[in-house]
């Protein structure tokens, strides 16, 4: 299976360098707080002029006769240190000085190519266009000084922003001053020498972020922040139901004693991404807000009104109880039943995860207007420019090509903004409004009501063993609702009985363990397809396949009355299909046996524990079997048994994602992934009741907090395979991991996630 | 500071009706003309500023935002809503034709220039005990540094019979306290200062003494304490329930600051009496009131809290902290309060220990869910420093689960049917100043 | 008309008395620093300092701190230089950055009433600042490093 636009779609490995860029980056002269693309290094993320002609050796850079190095960035700065790590890779094949370099998050032109943020792809994609992009540069830089030395190339070397040899040194911004004119084709780019991996001196070393400085004095500019002169501000009312409500009275009669109200729209939303919304507009965030309190509205409720979570998990098991539904992934031999049936011994265990919100920091949010040229401007945090495009563009019964999103920093994206809907009921009412700005906050209740939530799940899991107690055979069933089906099905690929599948809902299932005959199903729940708006978050399917996966293999160890490592160990095996291809997953299941080695050591698996103490370990590929970060977590965790809790002593993550390009930004993005799995296993989830989400603000929706944070250890794998991603999969293996050591410390087996005090108390109160 | 309306009502009724007519009539005291400035020394008309302000006079006969002293701030009664009247030097509708000796009557009877009586709301009985020089200052003041703002009184939403004027009579022979004040020779000259002060103009027992069902004050249970606005104006007396007992430099510290770290900040209706009265008298005043009721309390000056056990009872109590996981109080504590309140070993002043507060242990949540509902302005508590109100954030399923778990950690026994108490603090009218 | 000081300003801005102070500070007084996470006071991106003390802005009606001296994280310092600043950005603290002017603010008011604070004191008063990038192993390093700066200052 391949994940998004890589060699099918029009990815960036398939743009050409041809393109020349003047302009680019430049804020259009609006005021302060609207931008068009943005420094994030700069006071309120202005670009800074540029000096002099430009050079732009590639689409993707430009250097002036200053020397200054702007680096273009399409991926969306949300926390990664992305545009830094980026231009990292480019400036060090460039052999620039660090010190020259600006970064610049770009709007939604096409001549980006396929635009999104998400998957932990940015590094790994990046990193051979930006090494050949860098090298184009480095080889023009050269060319020019040799032929003004009047030497030849081989003569020269580029250094730290310089041209050095034996008639001297000339610096880039000079030679730019002579004016450099050379280009690449995408042939010729490829044919480029680039320095080998050990050469590499910025990559790999300690940076600090360029969006940090601004992140520490309130000047990074968010969708949040995003102003224009004339704006209204809009807030939404909700309907009872994700779909199918109409509205079929409102009155507005009280709202008009709000100072600054001004009327109150019910949308027609051709793209269907807002069914049965109004929208109250006002001359300030506030008067919206307080009048659309005040706005009575009566709907026709959509069928699923009276869903509840419950239901859902109940239909998932029906569903999955068909064998003639859903479809096999491809896993080598998937002839499963004959196994089963010879078996010596099986078991089957059924894992379910519990509805999951983003619950990003910053509420969803959107600008939208049309601007002097008629093209409609959106401006707002976004992952995934070029799904929302298309959905804009119906919406707004406009042609994509005259829609630009201008992408803000994030103030948190996790996967709730790979899916642009927020940006529609803006668009929309700035449309009812003749164009005019529209300025969308939603309250975080209503951003909680219309999260695409990770959806409930049920996963049956079984396993054949023979008289021996080796495995001869594994199958994982799993259902829940498909976020790929509803917002980008043109991304589902086929299993082998001809049926399309969710990527994100199942990968993570075909894992790099030699299980003999391996089948794996995966099944849309309908049901919750129907009652909400299923979304990509943070480690995707990876994120509750591997807590089955994991835990079952525990299981799985101890029914064959082995060591939970070396059963695992055993079947790690880079052989057949599990020996991983070039480049990315070379090595396949032998890296993921060295992280689960590694990981075991640092927690001192096999000590000796206290009292209802224990330790757990589980190890995952991250997301996908083409893009594996292999990984590992071991915990130690003390159980009360009077109370249920349980409290995470110790966490500790192994991680071989190849090349580490920015160590401190990879810890970062490690730490925090690692305790989103810690929060999804032990403090936050939410269920569905009456067809929402039963939490809508954070006094009863309960992420991990500070004091509930333990000492985490993140270790990463020397390597100098090239870079996969880290974003998300230190999520992967935390749950499992602690499942598995409250197993080790009281030998009580939890079975669902979150795993809350009151379930293991009753659990232990049945052992 | 008195809001809450008293009223006799069936006691006046039982009185012999002729005899009682005849004592409850009053003569009209003729208008004059409004005095004029050159009439006062201006030393006189000062110390009248400084005991109006001590007698927050303009809290209650002010509006919010209104002009000050023209009236019709509105109070609700348990008996109706009434307004306060116009006491500006307007002729026709404030005390303009009023002279000395009729305010004097008023101020030390209860009875208005044309012979009706006033109502009870109106603490006469405390500022009897005034001085006929301060009374006269008062009316120096008033008469010459106020403007005379014309603006009528509304109409008092007293029904029949309670509205019968001469019934008031029948209250005050009952339960008024008619003795001028009496220097107490057993004790100091400032335990005399702080008496007239407190006694008389600051009319401190018109919210912290308890009432009768008719509404008299209980001079036995003086300061012992009592419901008034919505809020607990706690005991003042040995019988307060404060885990460190109130010193006199508690006291002082609590007037002067408007908190003392050792029992909370001064909200709701105490909050002007700080910012807005007291503030306005000299050091040795606030200081002479710190000490009379410091011999109500009983506690000594050289008391130390910090040795108190209960000091550190409160402050270890604060880190038994159930798992945030299985108690939703200490969870949402920890989320909404904590932040701002630290649960630290060191006791901050303006970051008040809610296991040691006051709120926390008076017998009734009223004061603690009225200061989660609404917060503590700018103007009240510790002057710059502000709480934030939970009326529109936090449920009252999710308030009463906070007060439930300070109460718990404080170690008190839980306060009975919190939640609709919540229900009922939250839907009774706000105290507005 | 609302007044108040603002880091050291002084602002008047003509809004209903109801208004959080939060919203009159981004919207009319254009200040964005500060930011808008749950308006119930539980996630502190919101945190200012009213009168030195770190006060939830998204609760605090603009009546409430009539008179009173407002901090934001704009003015925090005249050089981004406060300690926290400089310990936030050696251990690169921020990742989406959208909650740390309230986590930087929170902090601030904690040195300046408990200058050494222990772990348990930064679990208490931190722990009403959610980060959804779960930044909080970074956050409390610079706590303590900013503490050591400040100590060693002194000294």
């Amino acid at each position: 299976m391949s994940r998004l636009p890589k060699r099918n779609s029009p990815g960036i490995t398939r743009r050409g360098f041809l393109i020349g860029m003047t302009a680019v980056g430049i804020s259009f002269g609006f005021p302060r707080h609207l931008m068009a693309a943005m420094d994030p290094a700069s006071p309120d993320g202005k670009v800074l002029p540029s000096e002099g002609e430009l050079y732009e050796p590639s689409l993707w850079y430009s250097i002036d006769t200053a020397g200054k190095i702007k680096v273009n960035i399409m991926r969306s700065e949300m926390g990664q240190h992305v545009g830094t790590a980026i231009a990292r890779i480019l400036a060090d094949e460039l052999e620039a000085d660090w010190d020259d370099v600006e970064i610049i998050h770009v709007d939604s032109d096409p001549r980006w190519g396929y635009m999104v943020t998400g998957g932990s792809w940015s590094i790994s994609q990046s990193w051979p266009v930006y090494r050949q992009a860098g090298a184009a540069g480095r080889t023009a830089l050269i060319e020019a000084a040799a032929k003004k030395w009047g030497i030849t190339a081989k003569e020269c070397e580029a250094k730290n922003g310089k041209i050095i040899s034996s008639k001297g040194e000339l610096s880039y911004g000079e030679l730019v001053s002579l004016g450099l004119t050379r280009q690449f084709t995408e042939e010729e780019l490829k044919t480029l020498p680039l320095k080998a991996n050990e050469d590499l001196k910025l990559v790999g070393q300690q940076v600090t972020s360029l969006d940090v400085a601004n992140k520490t004095n309130g000047k990074t500019i968010y969708g949040i922040d995003a102003k224009v002169d004339g704006m209204v501000y809009a807030n939404p009312i909700l309907p009872p139901t994700r779909y199918g409500s109409k509205v079929a009275t409102f009155d507005d009669s009280a709202a008009k004693a709000v100072k600054g109200y001004q009327k109150t729209i019910v949308l027609d939303d051709a793209s269907g991404s807002v069914p049965g919304w109004l929208m109250v507009i006002a001359s300030s965030f506030i008067a919206a807000q307080k009048a659309s309190k005040l706005v009575k509205v009566t709907w026709d409720a959509g069928e699923t009104a009276n869903v509840s979570e419950a239901n859902i998990i109940d239909h998932g098991k029906k569903l999955l109880s068909d064998s003639s539904k859903g479809s096999i992934l491809d896993t080598g031999n998937t002839k499963t039943e004959p196994v089963f049936e010879g078996a010596s011994s099986s078991i089957s265990h059924e894992y379910i995860t519990s509805t999951v919100l983003h619950a990003q920091m910053e509420p969803v949010n959107a600008l939208v207007f049309k601007n002097p040229d008629g093209v409609w401007e959106v401006h707002s945090g976004c992952q995934w420019q070029s799904l929302t495009l298309p959905v804009l563009a119906t919406a707004l019964g406009e042609d994509v090509a005259n829609i630009v999103i201008r992408t803000y920093m994030l103030g948190g994206g996790f996967g709730r903004r790979l899916n642009g809907d927020y940006t529609i009921p803006a668009a929309l009412t700035s449309k009812a409004l003749g164009g005019k700005p529209v300025k969308m906050v939603l309250m975080r209740p209503q951003d909680m009501l219309f999260d695409s939530a990770r959806s409930a799940s049920v996963q049956q899991l079984k396993m054949a063993f023979d008289d021996k107690k080796s495995v001869t055979a594994m199958e994982h069933h799993a259902t829940a609702g498909w976020p790929t089906q509803v917002l980008a099905p043109g991304f589902m690929p086929k299993g082998v009985n001809d049926e399309p599948y969710d990527p994100f809902a199942i990968a993570g299932a075909d894992h790099w363990y030699s299980v003999g005959a391996q089948k794996v199903r995966a099944i849309s729940n309908d049901l919750a397809m129907a009652t909400f708006r299923p979304g990509w978050l943070r480690s995707v399917g990876p994120g509750w396949t591997g807590w089955a996966v994991e835990s079952f293999m525990d299981e799985a160890a101890h029914h064959a009355g082995k060591d939970p490592v070396q059963f695992r160990l055993d079947m790690l095996i880079a052989e057949g299909r599990n020996a991983g291809t070039t480049p990315v997953a070379e090595g396949g299941a032998a890296r993921q046996a060295v992280v689960l080695k590694k990981a075991a050591e640092m927690i001192g698996w096999g000590s000796e524990q206290p009292e209802n103490t224990g330790l757990g370990i589980a190890s995952t590929f991250g997301q996908e079997r083409d893009m594996p970060t292999w990984v590992s977590c071991a915990v130690q965790v003390q159980v009360n048994k009077s109370n249920g809790l349980v409290d995470v002593k110790k966490l500790v993550v192994v991680i071989d994602a190849g090349i580490i390009v920015d160590p401190n930004g990879a810890e970062a993005q490690c730490q925090g992934a690692a305790l989103w799995g810690l929060s999804m296993a032990l403090y936050e989830g939410t269920e569905l009741r009456d067809g929402q989400y039963k939490d809508t603000n954070f006094d009863t929706y309960t992420p991990l907090r500070l004091g509930q944070t333990p000492e985490v250890k993140i270790e990463f794998i020397a390597s100098k395979m090239p870079p996969s991603g880290l974003g998300e999969p230190a999520v992967t293996a935390v749950a499992p991991a602690i499942a598995n050591a409250i197993y080790q410390a009281v030998g009580v087996r939890l079975r669902k996630i979150p795993m809350k005090p009151s379930e293991l108390k009753s659990a232990l109160d049945k052992a | 500071m008195l809001k809450r309306i008293v009223y006799g009502v069936s006691g006046a009724v039982i009185v012999g009706l002729g005899l009682f007519s005849f004592y409850a009539w009053n003569s009209s005291i003729d208008p004059i003309a409004p005095p004029v400035n050159a009439d006062y020394p201006p030393q006189v008309i000062e110390q009248g500023k400084i005991l109006a302000a001590a007698g927050y006079c303009s809290t209650c006969h002010t509006t919010p935002g209104g002009e000050a002293y023209a009236g019709n701030y509105e109070m609700h009664t348990e008996f109706g809503t009434i307004y306060s009247s116009n006491i500006t030097p307007d002729v026709e509708t404030g005390i303009g034709g009023w002279s000395e000796a009729a305010f004097n009557r008023a101020m030390r009877t209860g009875v208005s220039r044309d012979g009706h009586h006033l109502l009870p709301a109106f603490p006469f009985e405390h500022f009897n005990k005034m001085s006929d020089d301060d009374i006269g200052a008062i009316y120096a003041y008033i008469m010459t540094s106020i403007p005379a703002v014309n603006q009528v009184k509304k109409e008092n939403g007293i029904p029949f019979p309670l509205n019968i004027r001469w019934l008031q009579a029948g209250w005050k022979l009952l339960f008024a306290d008619t003795q001028n004040f009496e220097i107490n020779d057993s004790k100091s000259e400032q335990w005399n200062r702080g008496a007239y002060l407190a006694e008389g103009v600051a009319h401190c027992g018109a919210c912290h003494t308890p009432r009768n069902v008719l509404g008299g004050e209980k001079y036995d249970q003086m300061y012992q304490g009592a419901a008034i606005d919505g809020w607990i104006a706690p005991s003042l007396t040995s019988t307060s329930t404060s885990p460190i007992p109130w010193r006199a430099q508690d006291f002082y510290e609590y007037l002067t600051t408007g908190n003392s770290p050792y029992h909370g900040s001064a909200a709701g209706p105490m909050a002007p009496v700080m910012h807005k009265g007291l503030s306005a008298l000299p050091k040795s005043d606030v200081e002479a009131i710190s000490y009379y009721f410091a011999d109500h309390s009983g506690a000594k000056e050289s008391d130390d809290p910090a040795a108190n056990s209960n000091l550190q009872t409160a402050i270890a109590a604060q880190h038994i902290q159930t798992d945030l996981r299985i108690d939703e109080g200490a969870r949402l504590y920890a989320t909404a309060c904590q932040a701002c309140h630290y649960s630290s070993d060191e006791l901050v002043k303006g970051r008040p220990l809610l296991t040691l507060g006051s709120a926390t242990h008076l017998d009734q949540p009223t004061n603690l869910v009225n200061v989660i509902l609404d917060g503590v302005r700018n103007d009240q508590g510790i002057s710059g420093v502000v709480m934030p109100g939970f009326r529109d954030a936090l449920s009252d399923q999710d308030i009463s689960a906070i007060a439930a778990y300070l109460r718990q950690a404080a170690g008190k026994s839980a306060w009975p049917e919190l939640q609709q108490k919540v229900i009922e603090i939250r839907n009774q009218p706000r105290f507005e100043q | 008309m609302a007044k108040f000081i603002l880091n050291g300003e002084s602002m008047t801005a003509d809004v209903e008395s109801d208004t959080p102070l939060l919203w009159v500070i981004r919207d009319e007084l254009d200040m964005t620093g500060t930011k808008f996470g749950c308006g119930i006071g539980t996630c502190g991106a919101c945190t200012v300092h009213v009168g030195g003390r770190a006060t939830r802005s998204c609760i605090t009606p603009v009546s409430s701190v009539e008179g009173a001296e407002i901090t934001t994280i704009e003015g925090l310092s005249e050089k981004d230089d406060h300690p926290l600043q400089i310990s936030w950005k050696n251990l690169q603290v921020p990742q989406c950055g959208y909650c740390q002017s309230g986590q930087i603010m929170q902090a601030a008011a904690l040195l300046k009433d408990i200058p050494k604070p222990s772990d348990k004191d930064i679990d208490a008063v931190m722990g009403g600042n959610l980060c959804r990038c779960m930044t909080y192993v970074r956050i409390r390093s610079a706590i303590h490093e900013a503490a050591n700066a400040i100590e060693g200052e002194q000294l």
